[in-house]
């Protein structure tokens, strides 16, 4: 069941259009991931189906809520990670989470500020003043913040940005702890890996929606299935039979490998395997060529560029 | 639940207030500072420029008004007719103590905010306008008005001091009280609604100071024209003028929540 649905959700700022006409459907438990480049409307999205904006066409539901009309019931249920921690420097971690839990009528804030200080490491840190913290560890309490009402949704506008490598990690299993919780979440992140270890689905937004899939669809939709065979060496013979193989399409060789497009890559294979070996061949091994998701993304990008121009 | 967000806007504004050595020194030594200037100004003009004074058309007219609204007077010599006169303004004179506070920590109570992002955070959370504005609003003239109260303590104990002692009795009346605990608490919470709105509308920390000045300029009218024999402040003016605060308080809440412009907020500070 949808937990998030938009129907051509825009918003213009003046006659600039930063959304345009977004239509959307997320399963509750999901974790969507949101990419697109700078400017593309993904914080404008974000901040529209968290109902701190409203839309200047169509509309969003979020949880049941209409998220121009519901909003102060919205805030109960949606939680946000803005780009910038917010966080008051000079009052304790405990303090801005009290602060910010104490808005919330339905939770008992003394312990979920216990709860979300011990999940993020910073419980012994707790009394500590934020100034004093690392820009991870101000990162870490902010998703706290985001989380401690028990949001039926999590909007995080690029978690790990500006973060070093180590505390990137710990946002990022922070995050795949709250995706195996079952909790549904709105990613959007410039990081191409990050949203696929992290996402179930990838949209890719320039303004307009791009593309929407599994990051494997997203590959399939541009890149067609590639089965590369490792040989110990390769022959005449052996480059003959596969070439005349019924379910071989396509063929080329590369330094002792064979990559090759097959009618059907998963059933063909132990066929092709079984070719080669009755031929003389030793196989070494055999994988499908994998295409980075950058490289789906950048094609997006790319041709919706080019459309544009 | 309403009380209980302004209470948590509110203890959490004294928290950063109180830890702001900026905001701490401006709310704990500006109103002595008022004091200490006032009392020097009436020194010294009851001392230096007596006689000039009191042949002076603008506070003869002002000494009449003031013989009208407390006859008494006329048993005490001209000079000491002066000296109350001059003293009879300190109630109005603490009304500069939360206006000044007000410009210095209210107006940066939403920019501050603006610029550190925790105000994005804060519109995301169920709260509403009018709870955010009226706890900041109140965390800032709570204390100002306790402060305007120690001044006034201060101010009674410093004139005894100097030998006026006698003289209390003429300036500490039903009009003092009123102004004290009725005309001050309004115009504290007015100038705190007006800091804040400048605030939550500025485009710069400067620009929500800039507003801010404007709020000193009616309690200056008021001592002006009461000093000059305009108009004296009697017990009941102060009342009808208290009221009149009270109503520009609840008018000035209701404005400020239609201008405060939580979109403008999120999209244009970054």
């Amino acid at each position: 069941m949808a937990i998030i649905e938009t129907f051509g959700l825009s918003r213009h700022f003046g006659k600039t259009a930063a959304v345009e006409d977004l239509t959307l459907a997320i399963e509750a438990g999901e974790v969507l991931g949101f990419l697109g480049p700078n400017g593309a409307g993904k914080t404008t999205t974000i901040r529209m189906l968290a109902g701190m904006i409203a839309p200047t066409k169509g509309y969003a539901i979020v949880a049941h809520h209409r998220t121009d009309r519901d909003v102060e019931q919205l805030h109960e249920i949606v939680g946000i990670l803005t780009q910038m921690p917010g966080l008051y420097n000079r009052l304790s971690a405990r303090r801005n989470l009290e602060y910010f839990a104490s808005f919330y009528p339905s939770i008992e804030s003394q312990s979920q500020v216990e709860k979300y200080l011990k999940l993020m490491g910073l419980w012994e840190r707790r009394d500590s003043k934020v100034g004093t913290f690392s820009k991870g560890m101000k990162q870490r309490l902010a998703l706290a913040r985001a989380l401690v009402h028990e949001p039926k949704v999590l909007f995080l506008d690029e978690p790990t940005a500006g973060l070093d490598p180590e505390a990137a990690g710990e946002v990022r299993q922070l995050i795949r702890t709250l995706r195996e919780e079952g909790r549904t979440i709105f990613l959007s992140t410039h990081n191409l890996s990050e949203a696929e270890i992290l996402c179930n689905r990838i949209a890719v937004l320039h303004t307009r929606l791009l593309a929407l899939d599994t990051p494997e669809q997203l590959r399939r939709r541009f890149f067609r299935r590639q089965i590369i065979v490792q040989l110990e060496a390769l022959d005449a013979e052996v480059t003959d039979k596969v070439k005349k193989l019924p379910f071989v399409q396509e063929m080329r060789e590369e330094g002792s490998q064979l990559i090759l497009e097959l009618t059907d890559s998963e059933r063909n294979r132990p066929d092709l395997v079984k070719a080669i070996v009755e031929t003389g061949g030793r196989v070494i091994g055999v994988s499908e060529k994998q295409y980075p998701l950058e490289d789906v993304y950048l094609r997006l990008i790319h041709e919706e560029n080019k459309n544009e121009s | 639940m309403s009380r209980k967000r302004i209470r948590n806007i509110l203890l959490k504004e004294w928290a950063l207030l109180f830890t702001d050595l900026n905001s701490a020194f401006v709310i704990t030594l500006l109103p002595f500072l008022i004091v200490g200037q006032a009392i020097l100004y009436i020194w010294v003009a009851f001392r230096f420029g007596g006689e000039s004074m009191l042949t002076a058309q603008v506070f003869q007219t002002a000494l009449q008004k003031l013989v009208e609204a407390m006859p008494g007077v006329t048993q005490l010599a001209d000079k000491e007719q002066l000296l109350v006169l001059l003293l009879s303004q300190f109630n109005l004179f603490l009304l500069l103590i939360p206006t000044m506070i007000a410009i210095s920590v209210a107006t940066f109570s939403i920019v501050d905010e603006k610029l550190s992002g925790s105000l994005e955070a804060l519109l995301a959370t169920p709260v509403r306008t009018w709870e955010l504005l009226l706890g900041k609003a109140l965390a800032g003239a709570i204390p100002a008005l306790v402060m305007t109260w120690i001044s006034a303590g201060i101010f009674l104990l410093v004139v005894s001091g100097l030998g006026w002692g006698d003289l209390i009795g003429f300036v500490v009346g039903t009009g003092w009280f009123l102004t004290l605990f009725l005309l001050t608490p309004a115009v504290a919470m007015l100038s705190f609604m007006l800091g804040v709105t400048g605030s939550s509308r500025a485009k710069d920390p400067r620009g929500a100071q800039n507003t801010a000045l404007l709020i000193i300029l009616p309690v200056f009218a008021l001592i002006g024209i009461q000093i000059t024999g305009i108009v004296w402040f009697t017990p009941s003016l102060i009342l009808v003028l208290a009221l009149v605060v009270g109503i520009a308080d609840f008018i000035t809440l209701r404005a400020a929540v239609r201008l405060f412009g939580r979109e403008s907020i999120v999209v244009e500070w970054r």
